[in-house]
């Protein structure tokens, strides 16, 4: 039982934090970007390629783990240059082909552009990197028990694991309190509710939309990298959570990002729950029952408003 | 003397080949308030919104204190010094009262940047609701935020589209005599109306606007006085032009 809940919020923090990307950018591009998954899978293999770097230029050769984590020193600065890899990724591809569709303000038309842009981005990354899995670290880890067998049937976690769900909710705790309390997150929100208005106010709309991209595709990159610290680096990362990831934003309610994150958890408790009760096959489809169960009693989802 | 605010010859609309305005001018100076009024759909909205630069402006000039602005985006006119208060939808809903003004203020450079405690001294009503939502103010509670929200970045010229709309005629004496404060603190107000008596027993001069166009210009006082402005009102534009 805890053991459950622990392989869920683990999952559900990688769900959490691109399902915060994919809210954010709902809310202040005014569509679903279905190539927020192919981000998180740049980010990973941007991370892959940014690590060989690392070592490279510091001669450490390999990398030694660092304290009880699989991985060392290394991949932090990796991670932030993938991150900023990707973000670099997400404003070409608004500058190419959103920003352009933008103009004729025409929702349809982007949802199935950001169809295109995922399925190129995810081609151009197999066509880079190939099909097999990639690793940070071969390292193998051994998990920690916290909690005896004997109460609820005990919990073993790995500290990478243990990594995962603490940077996902400090990373969600800067982002709340970045939109809560700084001028660029009051811009987004003001942004979010009323454009035209934000104009008026003297917002620069097109920055604000900059930063959206930015921050989102950062999210997705750091979400690719732990994704790929706990399992593997493959081209299908993204795509494979991008179902969730959608129900993690809906389910929460689209536009909130407190929402999201809740609906990552739920999420991957679903799914995590799912394996015992009715096959690992049977997953994803728990998760979506959950999210049919939950909009048909509050149809905006939890933290949705009315429009 | 330089106006304020001049627009000559404005033509625009919201799409192409459709022109709303067509050749519209008006000009404020400093120191007074002028309202535009016109019947419905002569053009008063839009021409404010082509002004802030919500609304493309296909021909003519905007200028502000003699700087060409036409065609600026919206959002460099308030660091420019156009400060505009749209009819609905006006604050951020959202956002504290706080927030809407930290965030109008945070925007514009320090120089223009005008305390908020000085804003809410001037709207005392704000002061006790300013951790409350924006969009759980009343109408007229709502007005006064969207007025202070431009007025902390020190506008040169403010604009407001039909801030009495929706306001009971109480609310509407409590929001134009803040107006009037405006005013006399030196900021000049351009102000569209459908609430003529109300706009001209308040304003120094008014323009009316009819197809895009102006027909009557002059000080409110004779204005009101005018019999033509009733038959624009009225339709009988070609008469009284």
């Amino acid at each position: 039982m805890l053991q459950l809940v622990a392989d869920g919020l683990v999952v559900g923090s990688v769900i959490a934090l691109g399902a915060v990307g994919l809210t954010l950018t709902y809310s202040i591009l005014r569509f679903a970007n279905f190539g927020q998954g192919e981000f998180m899978t740049w980010g990973a293999y941007l991370a892959v390629s940014a690590l060989a770097l690392v070592l490279a230029v510091t001669g450490a050769g390999v990398m030694e783990p660092l304290g009880p984590f699989s991985f060392g020193w290394q991949l932090i600065p990796a991670m932030a240059l993938a991150a900023v890899l990707t973000a670099a990724i997400a404003l070409a591809v608004d500058w190419a082909l959103f920003r352009r569709l933008r103009r004729q303000g025409n929702a349809i038309t982007l949802v199935i552009a950001s169809f295109g842009a995922a399925l190129a981005l995810r081609n151009l990354v197999q066509f880079l990197y190939g099909t097999l899995p990639e690793y940070y670290t071969r390292e193998i880890q051994i998990a920690i028990r916290l909690v005896p067998r004997d109460v609820l049937g005990g919990l073993r976690i790995t500290p990478d694991q243990m990594l995962v769900i603490g940077l996902s909710l400090l990373l969600v705790v800067a982002l709340h309190v970045m939109l809560a309390r700084t001028t660029l997150g009051r811009a987004m929100r003001a942004t979010a509710m009323n454009p035209a208005l934000a104009r008026v106010a003297g917002v620069d709309v097109d920055g604000v939309v900059r930063a959206t991209w930015v921050i989102g595709a950062m999210l997705a990159a750091v979400a690719g990298v732990m994704a790929g610290v706990v399992g593997q680096v493959r081209p299908m990362l993204g795509f494979d959570l991008l179902l969730p990831l959608f129900a993690a934003a809906i389910l929460g309610g689209i536009g909130s990002v407190w929402g999201a994150v809740l609906g990552g958890y739920i999420v991957g408790l679903a799914e995590s729950f799912s394996v015992p009760l009715f096959g690992a096959e049977y997953r994803a489809a728990t998760a979506f029952l959950v999210l049919i169960g939950i909009l048909l009693l509050r149809p905006t989802g939890i933290f949705g408003e009315r429009a | 003397m330089t106006p304020a605010l001049e627009f000559s010859g404005i033509e625009g609309g919201y799409e192409p080949g459709l022109p709303i305005l067509r050749g519209a001018g008006a000009r404020v100076m400093p120191g007074e308030i002028v309202t535009l009024l016109g019947p419905n759909g002569a053009g008063k909205s839009t021409l404010v919104k082509a002004a802030a630069g919500l609304v493309p402006v296909w021909a003519g000039r905007v200028t502000l204190g003699g700087r060409d602005i036409t065609g600026m985006p919206a959002h460099r006119m308030v660091h420019e010094g156009l400060g505009f208060v749209p009819q609905t939808e006006n604050v951020f809903a959202n956002l504290s009262v706080l927030d809407n003004l930290k965030l109008a203020a945070a925007l514009v450079a320090k120089r223009r940047r005008r305390e908020l405690a000085e804003m809410f001294a001037l709207f005392p009503d704000l002061d006790r609701q300013r951790g409350l939502a924006a969009g759980r103010l009343s109408g007229g509670q709502r007005q006064m935020l969207a007025v202070a929200r431009a007025l902390v970045a020190s506008p040169s010229v403010l604009m407001l589209d039909e801030p009495s709309a929706g306001l009971s005629p109480k609310l509407v004496g409590v929001v134009f005599d803040r107006l009037r404060a405006v005013r006399d603190a030196g900021v000049p107000i351009l102000l569209v109306e459908q609430n003529v008596k109300a706009a001209l027993a308040l304003a120094d001069r008014a323009v009316v606007l009819v197809e895009g166009r102006e027909r009557l210009e002059g000080a409110a006082r004779e204005v009101a006085a005018d019999p033509r402005l009733k038959a624009l009102y009225f339709g009988a534009h070609e008469e009284a032009a």
